[in-house]
């Protein structure tokens, strides 16, 4: 997904959870900022390197992929941006190695995605945001996961565009060509992807880089064969997805806020979102690269109030310019220290399913960056 | 990373810093052949260890039968490779040049973003960048002198083993603070 989404339709969501204004555009902020929150930029702020919530492309060309940096890589992206969906998933004739890589795959209604909404329940709206982010993705990013695999996140030619025609879809081949600096070609089906790498652990194997950026695309259908899926085509429906994941975001943060007494996987808010179906349904299909302008339009509708644009320095000068022991009680203080606590959350949760592909983690009391409910 | 782990990186990049030590030190014919040696287990191991991932994970995946395909072609060449008694210097040369320009490459363009995207620290990336490109250039300059391949691979040994002695010791423990 890609800011159209994480910041102005979370706002939307938001509003629609019975969020304020001036609220909405902080959980909006948030989710947008784990797509923004790299060691760079860290750096810059001085701040913990480990609330890294994801890698710049030329910091991924750097990383190492030992088992230290496989582990580093896939903390961040397997937390934040490719939510493992069943840790214990079962695959016969497979080996541990194997079955530690696929159990990451990423998918919507995972028990995980349960436990990060919950997790999120009396925190910070920083950390709503960073939960809103996590849910949104595992709907976009579904079938890849947040590790470098080969195995797992490959594709080949064997890949389709469908587009609706009368009850059914006319089918249209991808071309995929590596060229970062040309933008996608809508028009005749021509994306970029990452490079072919037959190293089960290269960087380009990360997540949906074979697949370019057609998951981040809402407009998008299409089939393929997944590494993993032993030759059966998948279809990928991201208009519906999408919409499920608007309306599950909107449930989500009612149960934050207190409204609905449980989270319940594969529950959708009905109630709020069902008025602006037609509206949100026609930005989600409207093929574009981006849809900014759109998802904008509707949250200024909603609210009545004028949507900023996302400035990624919004927050720095007050983060900069506090003491640092009164910086865990800032804007960013508060997401820096609800990204660390998510990410152990997510670590903690895949070793204990014994998978070791995320390392361990640590806990460790009363130090500064101490996470405190409410 | 396990003890297990550290302990063999240990001891491997010990024995590589030593390798390397002694290359730099006497830079004979006799080296020159140890390290075709090096490279001919090094195709072999590639590989075996192709074949081994076919076995253990490919063979789950869309198309996974080319890694077998790779891994035997490989394990040949490593053969092949084995019987040469005297593999021209300029090829080792040409690859260090290339092994080291792109990473310079690599470094250089990574603090340029760095420095432009975010303004974040950059100097220490770019400088490690200018060494590797003037390694490569430096590859260039010599490439006549017959010692100048094993001279240059034996920096990268040392380098490289040291690097791996300080990776053995990096924390692998996510802290968590609740």
């Amino acid at each position: 997904m890609q800011l159209d989404f994480h910041y102005y339709a979370t706002y939307c969501a938001a509003f629609l959870a019975g969020y304020s204004h001036e609220e909405s555009l902080e959980i909006a902020y948030s989710a947008q900022f784990v797509d923004e929150c790299s060691r760079t930029l860290l750096a810059k702020l001085k701040a913990p390197s480990h609330a890294a919530t994801t890698q710049m492309q030329l910091e991924l060309m750097d990383a190492r992929t030992d088992p230290v940096g496989l582990q580093d890589i896939t903390r961040i992206w397997a937390a934040f941006h490719f939510l493992p969906r069943d840790l214990h998933a079962e695959k016969k004739k497979c080996g541990k190695r194997y079955l530690d890589k696929y159990r990451l795959i990423c998918g919507p209604n995972g028990e995980l995605v349960k436990k990060t909404v919950e997790f999120a329940k009396g925190r910070p709206r920083q950390s709503v945001g960073i939960a809103m982010h996590v849910l949104a993705d595992t709907w976009a990013h579904a079938n890849f996961a947040g590790t470098p695999s080969l195995v797992i996140n490959n594709t080949n030619n064997v890949f389709f565009e469908l587009f609706p025609e009368g009850d059914g879809f006319i089918e249209k081949q991808i071309t995929f060509v590596h060229k970062r600096s040309v933008p996608d070609d809508l028009e005749n089906s021509v994306y970029t992807n990452s490079l072919y790498q037959s190293n089960e652990n290269s960087i380009m194997n990360l997540g949906h880089g074979r697949a370019g950026h057609l998951p981040d695309y809402s407009f998008v259908r299409y089939k393929y064969l997944p590494a993993w899926g032993d030759y059966g085509e998948l279809t990928k429906d991201n208009p519906s997805d999408y919409f499920k994941a608007f309306s599950q975001m909107v449930y989500a943060m009612k149960f934050i806020r207190g409204v609905e007494d449980e989270f319940v996987c594969n529950t959708y808010d009905t109630e709020s979102v069902s008025p602006h179906e037609d509206r949100i349904r026609e930005i989600i299909e409207k093929r574009q690269l981006i849809s900014d302008d759109d998802w904008k339009a509707f949250g200024e509708e909603l609210s009545g109030k004028t949507v900023e644009e996302f400035h990624l320095e919004k927050y720095f000068d007050e983060y900069m310019e506090t003491e640092k022991k009164d910086k865990s009680s800032t804007f960013l203080g508060k997401f820096i220290r609800g990204a660390i606590a998510h990410k152990g959350m997510v670590i903690d949760e895949i070793y204990r399913s014994g998978n070791k592909a995320a390392g361990a983690a640590k806990e460790k009391r009363g130090l500064r960056f101490r996470l405190k409910k409410g | 990373m396990t003890i297990f782990q550290r302990i063999k990186n240990v001891l491997f990049g010990i024995l590589v810093l030593a390798a390397g030590v002694v290359f730099l030190l006497d830079p004979s014919d006799e080296a020159y052949m140890i390290i075709i040696a090096f490279l001919t287990l090094g195709l072999a191991i590639r590989g075996i260890s192709d074949i081994f991932f076919y076995f253990t994970m490919a063979r789950h995946m869309v198309g996974g039968k080319v890694i077998l395909y790779k891994g035997v072609v490989i394990l040949d060449f490593a053969f092949l490779t084995g019987t040469l008694s005297n593999v021209p210097k300029i090829y080792i040369l040409l690859y260090l040049i290339a092994i080291h320009a792109f990473a310079g490459a690599i470094d250089v363009l990574r603090a340029m973003e760095a420095r432009s995207k975010v303004e974040g620290p950059w100097k220490l990336k770019c400088f490690q960048g200018v060494g590797n490109i003037l390694l490569a250039v430096a590859c260039l300059v010599f490439i006549r002198y017959t010692n100048t391949a094993l001279i240059i691979y034996s920096i990268g040994l040392i380098y490289s083993a040291i690097l791996r002695i300080i990776d053995a010791f990096r924390p692998t423990a996510f802290i968590v603070i609740r």
